[in-house]
């Protein structure tokens, strides 16, 4: 009869700045510059210049905002994510755990930026979306709450979603083989909602013109919303893994080998884990 | 003395990590409780003519159980964190703020008498305090889900009360919040979207109420139950293999 068995072994303990807030901060201050520019940007000339879209103004000031988010965008998601994939790791059944825990605090940083980025998009702007149009009567699906809302807040939570999933998929074991199901509801959910903007203007465009927020044209929204609950999940397949390599490295416990974690990712979520 | 060292260490990073669970499942619920709320409850809460006896009572409730639901059925089973309920409240409490103070005070310049938010603070801390003490999501639903719906005229009142005095206006009787939103026109909305409490309502006016609180804790029940599987759905750790795909 086998007999289970503590074993102790030596890592190298990573230094402390492999696990800083300098980049989260830096990542932070860079979207609340970004944001308060675009309140500025809206407080200065949505009511001034965005009232009627076929005035030439209208095009100088709303559609060239609109023209450049269609091309920065995509450019950004495709650059983000070709990067991500041309530097993965292509060893790692071999991964060190120092540098697996790293990666997870990496990883950690990436899904704070893409949730701060989902409350801009899904949360700020959607409302500010119903402050503009219960004020002001509809003559474009181009309108400038929509300039900003669908088509700068949402695509720009996209691309860190995806970015911060590419990075998970690339760089930890957990993720290579193998689509985590809460991770992908996390990001393709919220991402529907930018899609959904098409049956929403439609429906608007065609036989809806004015504003009420509860209309059921807008429930697309409301289901995918739903999908950021997918959370409570990903830290659940997440907090396991991470206690167990805190445990290894810090510690000297025998953890799971990245070689099996690679092969049988659910192993890595066992609660069991967690346990002190 | 190294060791010491090493776990001390350890310690630090675990709390780093708390942080980083805790901050994104706060901004991540928030955006996806607010979205849900402002699409299924949302006219209701920005205006203060439309918190009115009938509907809202029964809307909001039922649409607002459903994130705190969730939030519970993985954050205490899971967690054991007795605080699902009142994290997500207080996460769409912060969203909604942000919004009526920056743009529908700030930028199209309503008055924030007439765009402040509800509270569901009173009733999460109840529905925690029920699952905590019971231990148990049958009890919690039938106990703190009719709670839920009975508590949130009474906790709202306080702050709308000032609203429903009634005034005559041109000869007209109406409420001081109906005369705000006459001041204060919302262009996009016509007129029959505008009046939310329909002259019936008001025949029968306080005793509507009641109806609407009863009915509104026997719906939060049901959602109650659906949801606390949503929660489990949401905090499923399966795992499909690229080859399945």
């Amino acid at each position: 009869m086998a007999q289970a068995t503590t074993q102790t072994v030596s890592i190298s303990i990573p230094d402390k700045s492999a696990f800083s807030w300098k980049n989260l901060w830096i990542a932070l201050a860079i979207i609340t510059v970004f944001e308060i520019a675009v309140n500025v940007y809206e407080r200065t000339f949505a009511f001034a210049k965005g009232l009627d879209y076929f005035t030439p103004d209208y095009q100088t000031y709303w559609m060239s905002i609109l023209y450049t988010e269609l091309i920065l965008e995509p450019t950004t998601l495709i650059a983000l994510c070709s990067w991500l994939w041309v530097t993965r790791d292509r060893a790692m059944e071999n991964l060190a755990p120092a540098e697996e825990l790293r990666r997870y605090w990496n990883l950690g940083l990436f899904v704070v930026v893409y949730t701060v980025l989902l409350y801009w998009g899904a949360s700020y702007y959607t409302e500010q979306d119903g402050t503009w149009h219960q004020t002001v009567i509809r003559d474009t699906d181009f309108t400038p709450s929509h300039i900003i809302e669908f088509y700068q807040s949402y695509p720009i939570y996209i691309i860190a979603g995806v970015g911060s999933m590419v990075y998970a998929m690339t760089r930890l074991p957990q993720y290579a083989k193998a689509f985590s199901v809460p991770y992908a509801v996390l990001v393709g959910s919220p991402l529907m909602i930018f899609p959904n903007v098409g049956l929403n203007e439609f429906g608007h465009t065609r036989w809806f013109m004015e504003e009420l927020f509860v209309a059921p044209l807008h429930w697309g929204f409301v289901m995918f919303g739903w999908g950021a609950l997918a959370i409570l999940g990903t830290w659940l397949q997440i907090c396991p893994r991470v206690v167990e390599l805190i445990k290894q490295v810090y510690y000297g416990k025998p953890a799971t080998p990245p070689a099996v974690v690679l092969n049988d990712p659910e192993k890595a979520t066992d609660p069991a884990l967690c346990e002190v | 003395m190294q060791q010491v060292a090493a776990e001390a260490e350890a310690r630090a990073l675990e709390r780093k990590f708390d942080i980083v669970v805790l901050v994104s499942m706060f901004l991540a619920i928030l955006s996806g409780f607010h979205i849900h709320q402002m699409l299924t409850a949302g006219d209701w809460s920005f205006w203060i003519d439309w918190k009115d006896r009938m509907w809202w009572p029964v809307v909001a409730p039922i649409m607002d159980i459903t994130f705190p639901a969730a939030c519970q059925a993985i954050l205490w089973t899971k967690f054991k964190a007795p605080i699902g309920a009142t994290f997500s409240c207080a996460g769409l409490f912060f969203g909604q703020w942000m919004n009526r103070y920056w743009n529908f005070w700030g930028w199209a310049h309503y008055p924030l008498n007439f765009v402040f938010p509800e509270t569901l603070l009173p009733q999460a801390i109840v529905l925690d305090g029920v699952l905590m003490i019971t231990n148990n999501f049958v009890v919690t639903a039938l106990i703190g889900g009719e709670l839920w719906g009975w508590l949130f005229y009474p906790s709202n009142w306080p702050m709308i009360a000032p609203y429903h005095v009634p005034v005559e206006y041109y000869g007209q009787l109406m409420s001081v919040a109906d005369l705000i939103q006459y001041e204060y026109i919302r262009t996009s909305t016509p007129e029959y979207i505008r009046m939310v409490e329909t002259g019936t309502m008001r025949n029968f006016a306080g005793g509507v109420l009641g109806v609407s609180a009863f009915f509104s804790g026997f719906c939060s029940v049901i959602m109650y139950f659906i949801w606390w599987y949503f929660g489990y759905f949401f905090g499923w750790t399966k795992f499909i293999k690229h080859s399945k795909v």
